[in-house]
């Protein structure tokens, strides 16, 4: 058979980064085909350009035998693309049936055929082997459900390449299994399907054959009777650490956070624990649990059962006004939307949290805040002409060290990282790396989610690697090896 | 980036923007009529308006932290009947009544304030309601009858003078003092805007949010019921019907004061000149003999004018913004 789908030399640049360089792969029609590599290989910015979602800067796109420079969303679609990517594009008010007919026509000039839309949703998950009532609305159904009628979206207009990002991330274990072997019927009925995952049981149960991106770039196209585990990971990984990390002395020092078999959202049900001006990096895929492992931390989503211990004293942790007087402090993973206040200026930023520190009775004192913002503004070196300057208007580097600035004014000695660096240039990462560092070395304890591996590896002292809300493993510093680490997060 | 040190003559311009609008109005105005710029006109367009710009003082607070009420004219009228009936068929003691008014006007606003944090909905939604609640009650309570008949000392509140100046207008300015001093200067203040800016961020910053919109809450009731007894006591008569109304006259002064639609932003001498826009615009379209209805719809197209204006400038800012980063990136390429 040939080729469905053919890319070629296409690159895509965002401002500072490439994001897939000089990329071509063929997808033949009829196949499984897997896309993988590790979070930000280019997997997500290849899928874009496919839908239509994004244009490239060079290269072309050649579908069923057409050249494109670049696919428009319309184009896409009325040549069979469909995509279903990792938050569902369904409307949770409306029925089975009507979400499987959005946007299209079914009956008469005015009025919708109600009958034959149930009739057509029915046989389609006949055909697919779904138990479904399609009467039922889209909002009530399970994610595992949901995800089904998306399919069935996607098989009534009629796709011939079906794209799925990470479809088993967001449902249960018990139903990936009935997920997978509807993508092996999908098959079988004729439609090509690129499945992105980083689960290797998944990847060698479907997939015919599988592409390996790394760092925005193609590295290889193999059968799958070609490949092994260890040597995907490997594809994946292959990188030499090229970035250099700032060198610590890290002294064992007494526990300061205990962490017992704390559940939270039935997202995650882990131990572990935290020493003082240690750094503990968390390692995971996307969907572990890691994000809502700090929410709960931080009393900024519902602890279920378990325990948080402070220097061995059980801590109650309800709310972020707990966790910040009990010294925990969080940097969240969205700065625009809960890390800062983008309107305002740094030196409001820094004080926010501090104010009532800052006031005598209920009056804040200009001269207390701008002190404290001179101190916390040098002491991580945030460069800008005035601390009345809008947060909006600084670069990622200096609006992270500003929310930096904020939790760290609000005297915490725990801090939970979530993602440090993301949207950050190369050369205020360093900074932000350094800073981490001094702070660790003044007895700051860091708790660092990342799904940056050289990051993760440059800058714990320990990892503790999470999978499907659990530890999958510790590893002290000795230990610390990329695959080690990539096949305990994909639970190999 | 170092010209931003120095402020732009254009951010001075847009940030009074509401002020010199008022001027361009008076000096239009001053054609028109020959004794506009009388002192008795301008103290009587003061005090006239005394009871709205305190009204608007507490409304702005609420805007100012992002949400919107729709009830704040039917509390009005509530506390206007409840006042009036106090006053006049208990004869309960003038300071009494201005107590249990202000506690009034706090407990609907507390109300309206718990259930937005209970159902988990905005205060729009909520007001929505309770402002269809605070109408049935307040009809219920004054049997749709005019009161009259208040005490003298009552009528000092809307009618007095001090020395030679009314006393709407020196207790308007110094409820202004007061809450600018609050807004800009107390950590409850800041937290108003926080909340305006950014309420997911306020709350990981540790600020007790349910605390600080019940605390909006409380000065937005005092604010709405001192402003409705001056309006009683001016008026002589207390009636389910006065009051609704105010809050579209209120909203639309708080938007062209500088009040963003989204919270976060706007000072309190701007609303003060948003309300006076709106005064001297309706003084001018009575002068007119415009009727009642016609200009509701000049009101009606201010208020869309302010929005649209906001939001316009929201997008624009976006866009140079984003044209900012753009250029420095360019450079910081080459």
């Amino acid at each position: 058979m040939g080729a469905l789908l053919h890319l070629k030399n296409i690159t895509k640049r965002y401002p500072g980064v490439v994001a897939l360089d000089d990329v071509s792969l063929e997808v033949e029609a009829g196949e499984i085909h897997a896309l993988m590599g590790e979070n930000g290989a280019g997997k997500s910015t290849l899928i874009k350009i496919v839908s239509g979602a994004i244009k490239p800067e060079e290269g072309s796109i050649c579908l069923s035998g057409k050249t494109y420079a670049a696919m428009t969303p319309a184009i896409s679609n009325s040549e069979g693309v469909g995509v279903i990517y990792q938050e569902f594009n369904l409307v949770p008010s409306l029925s089975v049936a009507e979400n499987v007919f959005l946007g299209q026509k079914v009956g008469g000039r005015v009025f919708m055929d109600f009958a034959a839309m149930r009739r057509g949703a029915g046989d389609i998950f006949r055909d697919l082997g779904v138990e479904i009532n399609v009467d039922s609305q889209v909002g009530e159904l399970s994610f595992a459900k949901q995800q089904m009628v998306e399919i069935a979206k996607a098989v009534c207009k009629e796709a011939r390449l079906l794209i799925m990002d990470e479809p088993s991330a967001a449902i249960a274990q018990a139903e990936v299994e009935n997920m997978m072997r509807i993508v092996l019927r999908l098959r079988e009925k004729g439609v090509t399907v690129i499945y992105i995952s980083h689960r290797m049981e998944e990847i060698f149960r479907l997939a015919d054959r599988v592409t390996v991106l790394r760092d925005g770039r193609f590295i290889t196209t193999l059968p799958m009777s070609e490949v092994t585990r260890k040597n995907l990971i490997a594809l994946m990984v292959g990188r030499e650490m090229n970035e250099s990390f700032p060198a610590r002395a890290a002294a064992p020092q007494e526990v300061v956070l205990e962490v017992d078999r704390l559940c939270g959202n039935g997202d995650f049900d882990i131990s572990f624990s935290l020493r003082e001006g240690e750094i503990l990096g968390i390692a995971g895929l996307v969907g572990a649990g890691r994000t809502e492992l700090a929410k709960v931390l931080f009393g900024a989503a519902r602890m279920d059962s378990g325990e948080i211990r402070l220097n061995g004293k059980p801590a109650r942790i309800r709310s972020p006004r707990q966790a910040i007087a009990s010294g925990i402090g969080l940097i969240p993973e969205d700065r625009k939307d809960e890390g800062g206040f983008m309107d305002y200026s740094i030196l409001w930023n820094i004080s926010v949290m501090s104010l009532r520190r800052l006031s005598n009775w209920v009056f804040v004192s200009r001269e207390r805040e701008q002190k404290l913002g001179r101190h916390y503004g040098e002491l991580l070196r945030i460069k800008t002409p005035s601390y009345d300057q809008l947060l909006k208007n600084l670069s990622g580097g200096n609006q992270q060290k500003v929310v930096l600035a904020k939790v760290l004014a609000a005297q915490t000695n725990i801090i939970l990282f979530d993602e440090p660096t993301r949207g950050i240039d190369v050369g205020a990462k360093q900074e932000i790396y350094q800073l981490m560092n001094g702070l660790a070395a003044r007895g700051v304890s860091i708790i660092m989610i990342t799904s940056e591996m050289e990051e993760l590896i440059g800058m714990s002292d320990r990892i503790l690697v999470m999978r499907d809300g659990r530890a999958a493993g510790e590893l002290t510093r000795e230990e610390f090896d990329q695959r080690r680490i990539l096949e305990l997060a994909s639970g190999l | 980036m170092n010209k931003l040190k120095t402020p732009r003559w254009g951010d001075i311009l847009q940030s009074n923007m509401p002020w010199l609008i008022l001027a361009v109005l008076c000096v239009v105005f001053s054609f028109f009529t020959d004794h506009f710029f009388s002192l008795r006109n301008i103290v009587n367009i003061l005090n006239q308006n005394s009871y709205v710009i305190i009204a608007a003082m507490g409304i702005s607070l609420i805007m100012m932290s992002g949400s919107l009420d729709l009830s704040t004219g039917y509390q009005m009228s509530m506390v206007g009947v409840v006042s009036g009936l106090l006053l006049t068929r208990l004869a309960l003691p003038v300071p009494l009544v201005i107590f249990l008014a202000i506690l009034l006007g706090i407990a609907m606003n507390m109300a309206n304030a718990l259930l937005v944090h209970r159902m988990n909905l905005t205060l729009l939604m909520v007001t929505v309601g309770t402002m269809n609640i605070y109408q049935g009650l307040s009809y219920t309570i004054s049997d749709s009858m005019v009161i009259s008949g208040f005490p003298a000392a009552f009528k000092f509140l809307g009618q007095g003078y001090i020395g030679p100046v009314p006393f709407p207008i020196i207790l308007t300015a110094i409820l202004f003092v007061i809450m600018n001093i609050f807004l800009t200067r107390t950590y409850m203040g800041r937290y108003v805007y926080a909340l305006g800016g950014n309420a997911e961020a306020s709350r990981l910053a540790g600020i007790n949010v349910l605390g600080v919109k019940l605390m909006i809450a409380g000065i937005t009731g005092a604010f709405v019921a001192l402003s409705t007894l001056m309006l009683i006591s001016r008026l002589g008569t207390a009636q389910s019907s006065v009051g609704p109304g105010t809050e579209f006259t209120v909203i639309t002064g708080v938007l062209v004061g500088g009040v963003s639609i989204r919270g976060g932003e706007g000072r309190l001498s701007g609303v003060v000149a948003g309300i006076l826009i709106m005064a001297i615009l309706s003084n001018g379209m009575q002068m007119a003999n415009m009727g009642v209805y016609a200009q509701f719809i000049v009101k009606g197209a201010i208020m869309l004018l302010a929005i649209g204006f906001d939001v316009f400038q929201m997008k624009r800012r976006q866009l140079a913004q984003s044209a900012r980063r753009r250029e420095k990136e360019r450079t910081a390429k080459e």
